[in-house]
């Protein structure tokens, strides 16, 4: 790929940063010999399957599992029966406010199933197929209740109740009845009122936007393996083990120090592997067999069991004055959290309009219940969404006002002590010039033929920091080992080599990064909300830097001098002055080689709560042409400009830019979940849940706007999420250009435009 | 003195709605405990259920973070990404 950097701050002045040196993990991928979590196989080990519930809705009466416990073969079964009740408590972050007593019934339900597909019971077998056997004859005695799927359907009055004593939090005073709405939430700065009587022009409009699948390509997958004292070690592709291993003590009442869990390669997450479904059951059946076990997902059940993002209902209403100033914005955001409170509501609601200055804002948001899985994570989890309905409602005020649309975002853009809804000012830049970007781009001034259009967009999100362990080994040959505990989903053990190797000063090809697992590395935090370039990657230079201070140290001792008569230099120590003597520079290498008359093993571990994480802006326009007599929508032309801070390896940031734009087109067009008269999931396979592959698209062209971060050595931002968050409103913007028809609903699917466009 | 701002749902529960105040503080142990004076219990809701943006910057609520003169500390909800 050619170059597609803008460099905003200097030329390059790196050795390695920048560089796109071949990734670490590529070889046993392409080769097939990477281990994901379904390849781990001990001796002894049997097979987990789990019973799902087929209904949406239903009492559970009773559980008889007498006679898949005296099937030949099977040698454990489980039930939630066998898991100790959780304090009914929510306890960390807002968004996800994790609460125990929820997350044990998702794992295994108890008094109710909540949606198709809740697991019900676990058996573990000899083989799978006695497993699955086993499952057939587990008594389930349901009364089927009714249920309720949409999310303004849950928060109607009448509507069924997943909970009949959940009352809304964030209402004072507090309601008296129970309802589907877990927690409302607002924000707001300025008069909101008074904006909108300084517009010209006031645009309002309602929106919806489907559930949809992060769609990883590897079903989840654990190996547990649980001995008599009480020791138990985990194998599991997650996106962190030390996620897993805090979740599965939490819910099976173990201590932390008596379970190891070892990161499996992971085959794509986006989110969604930052919650647990397997492994608490896989340590249970272990426990209980006393042999491992393995369970794996098969694709229906990661579909039906699996958390997607939420689907939501919104309006918003944004007033502008003829000269394009946006003076006021209103919104309503209602969430699906799907079967257990927890939607991503709170982070769209905080994200809508972030990239603005906007001086009175309003958000307020909705938490609902309804009888789907449990949402989790997805790719700067709710700001896509609330960025569907703000990018719509922003280009209908261009139209409106007859402005350019990038313009009109430029004109409005936040800067450096722009105040956001929740309060803070902004501390960085980078929004505008990604704007700037786009504007330069020749194809944003290229003419267009017939039922084509164009539309443009654009996302914000926080990116992460936090906390992250890395170690550093200098080996007796010159060769280094970093090891982190962040899981490699988007390349970081090429960025965290290309770091320490930039740091230290040596060649890229001597430092190996590898993923170590909850014993032999520190706490880290999840590989997730773009934090680990940042996060892990200021903990892996910081252990480096210690590291060069040691070998300062022990070029002193061989030079026989003062420890501050040492510099480091290009990857050798040498004399800090003519003064401190005439000694050849000495390499890592050759100190290396003197490790163990100088004081032993050279290595250097560094822990970090790392903040000043920069937020990422992205803006990207595409080009689309629609099939006036199918509704086909064709992607042809797609450009995404980003501010990634520093690019620590360019071809990875450019794949998370790519990846983040298709994801976003499947969000677009085709991607959503359909539910039967019964709540019964449809399509639950990539033949019918319809992902984009790669004939559907053209190259996705990703602009690099570099703005570093001087909260990072190196100047990097998180750059994973932010490109999901424009894709659908810039094709719903390009199909009203090209056919005069405004989209309010995702997905924006064949069937779906042609009756719009039908209703003329 | 640094000024400490809450979000209104965060004053709403915890501080009857007062949502600004005025702290003398090097860092941010020191912001919690004046807080936590205040309003006991308060602390522990601080560290468990909020990121701090010091002066915009955002961080983890630890007590090492320092609390520059004049700055603008602001309470916000934690934020978990994907």
């Amino acid at each position: 790929m050619n170059d597609t950097t803008i460099v905003t701050d200097s030329v390059k002045r790196f050795k390695w940063v920048g560089t796109r040196p071949i990734r670490p993990d590529g070889v046993p991928k392409v080769t097939g010999r990477a281990l994901y979590g379904a390849d781990l196989k001990l001796p002894g080990m049997i097979y987990g399957k789990i019973l799902r519930s087929p209904h949406a809705h239903a009492r559970i009466r009773s559980i008889d599992t007498s006679a898949a416990e005296a099937l030949h073969g099977v040698k454990a079964v489980v039930t939630s029966a066998d898991f100790p009740e959780q304090k009914f408590d929510y306890i960390g972050p807002e968004r996800v406010a994790v609460n125990f007593w929820h997350v044990t019934r998702n794992i295994l339900a108890r008094e109710k199933v909540l949606y198709e597909g809740h697991a019900v019971a676990a058996v573990a077998a000899m083989s799978s197929s006695i497993a699955e056997e086993a499952l057939s004859l587990i008594k389930v005695d349901y009364e089927v209740l009714p249920h309720v799927i949409d999310v303004d359907e849950a928060m109607a009055a009448d509507a069924p109740l997943l909970f009949e004593n959940m009352i809304t939090r964030g209402i004072e005073p507090a309601p008296t009845k129970p309802s589907n709405i877990s927690k409302r939430l607002d924000f707001a700065i300025g008069d909101v009122e008074a904006g909108f009587r300084q517009a010209d022009v006031v645009i309002e409009k309602e929106f919806k936007t489907a559930a949809v699948h992060q769609a990883y390509i590897e079903p989840h997958a654990c190996v547990a393996k649980y001995e008599a004292d009480g020791q138990c070690e985990i194998w599991s592709s997650s996106q962190g083990h030390f996620q897993m291993r805090a979740l599965t003590a939490q819910v099976i009442g173990a201590r932390l120090g008596d379970l190891r869990v070892t990161p499996a390669e992971i085959g794509g997450g986006f989110g969604g592997k930052t919650v647990t479904y397997l492994e608490p059951v896989a340590a249970t059946l272990s426990k209980k067999s006393g042999l491992p076990v393995r369970i794996q997902m098969s694709r229906e059940d990661v579909f039906r069991g699996s958390g997607p993002t939420s689907g939501a209902s919104m309006w918003v209403k944004i007033g502008v004055k003829k000269d394009g100033t946006i003076v006021a914005a209103d919104g309503i955001f209602k969430f699906q959290a799907g079967a257990f409170p927890g939607s991503p509501v709170m982070n769209g609601c905080l994200c809508a309009y972030a990239p603005y200055e906007i001086p009175n804002q309003r958000a307020v948001g909705f938490d609902v219940v309804s009888n789907r899985p449990k949402a989790a994570a997805y790719r700067a989890p709710g700001s896509p969404i609330s960025a569907f309905a703000v990018e719509s409602v922003l280009d209908m005020c261009a139209k409106a006002i007859g402005m350019d649309p990038l313009a009109l975002r430029h004109k409005n853009a936040c800067r450096i002590g722009t105040p956001t809804i929740a309060g803070p000012k902004h501390a960085h830049a980078g929004y505008a010039e990604t704007i700037e970007a786009l504007m330069k781009h020749p194809g944003y001034h290229e003419k267009l033929g017939p039922n084509q259009g164009r539309g443009v967009a654009s996302g914000y999100w926080f990116n992460g920091g936090g906390e992250s362990s890395a170690t550093l080994q200098v080996n007796a040959d010159g060769t280094v080992l970093v090891a982190t505990g962040s899981p490699d989903i988007g390349g970081s053990r090429a960025s965290m080599a290309i770091m320490a190797a930039e740091t230290l000063g040596v060649d890229y090809s001597t430092v190996r990064a590898i993923v170590a697992d909850t014993a032999s590395v520190g706490y880290t935090h999840v590989t997730g909300g773009s934090r680990v370039t940042f996060a892990t990657g200021t903990a892996v230079v910081n252990a480096s830097r210690t590291v060069v201070k040691e070998l300062c140290k022990r070029a002193a001792l061989i030079w026989g001098v003062d420890e501050d008569g040492v510099v480091w230099e290009d990857g050798y120590a040498k004399p800090a002055s003519s003064n401190v003597g005439d000694f050849k520079p000495l390499s890592l290498k050759e100190i290396a080689a003197k490790a163990a008359a100088t004081g032993g093993p050279i290595t250097a571990s560094n822990g970090v709560n790392a903040g000043g994480q920069a937020p990422g802006f992205s803006t990207q326009f595409c080009d689309v042409e629609v099939d006036p007599e199918t509704g086909k929508v064709t992607i042809l032309r797609f450009v995404a400009a980003q501010d990634v801070g520093r690019a620590i390896h360019p071809s990875y940031v450019e794949g998370q830019i790519q990846g983040g734009v298709v994801q976003g087109i499947g969000w677009a067009l085709n991607e959503e979940y359909i539910y039967n008269s019964k709540g019964q999931l449809d399509n639950p396979g990539f033949l019918d849940y319809r992902c984009p592959v790669a004939s559907d698209l053209p190259m996705i062209e990703p602009i690099l706007v570099e703005v570093p971060n001087p909260n990072h050595p190196y100047g990097a931002k998180g750059v994973g999420e932010v490109n999901i968050c424009p894709p659908m409103a810039a094709i719903a913007n390009a199909i009203e250009m090209a056919t005069g028809k405004r989209m309010t609903s995702l997905p924006m699917s064949p069937p779906r435009l042609l009756a719009a466009l039908s209703e003329g | 003195m640094a000024r400490i701002v809450f979000t209104s749902g965060f004053a709403r529960r915890y501080t009857s709605g007062v949502r600004e105040f005025e702290v003398e503080a090097k860092n941010l142990r020191g912001v919690l405990k004046a807080m936590d004076d205040l309003y006991p219990g308060l602390g522990e809701h601080l560290e468990e259920e909020t990121t701090v943006a010091i002066n915009g910057e955002l961080h983890e609520t630890g007590y090492f973070q320092p609390v520059p003169p004049g700055a603008e500390v602001f309470f916000i909800p934690k934020i978990e990404g994907g």
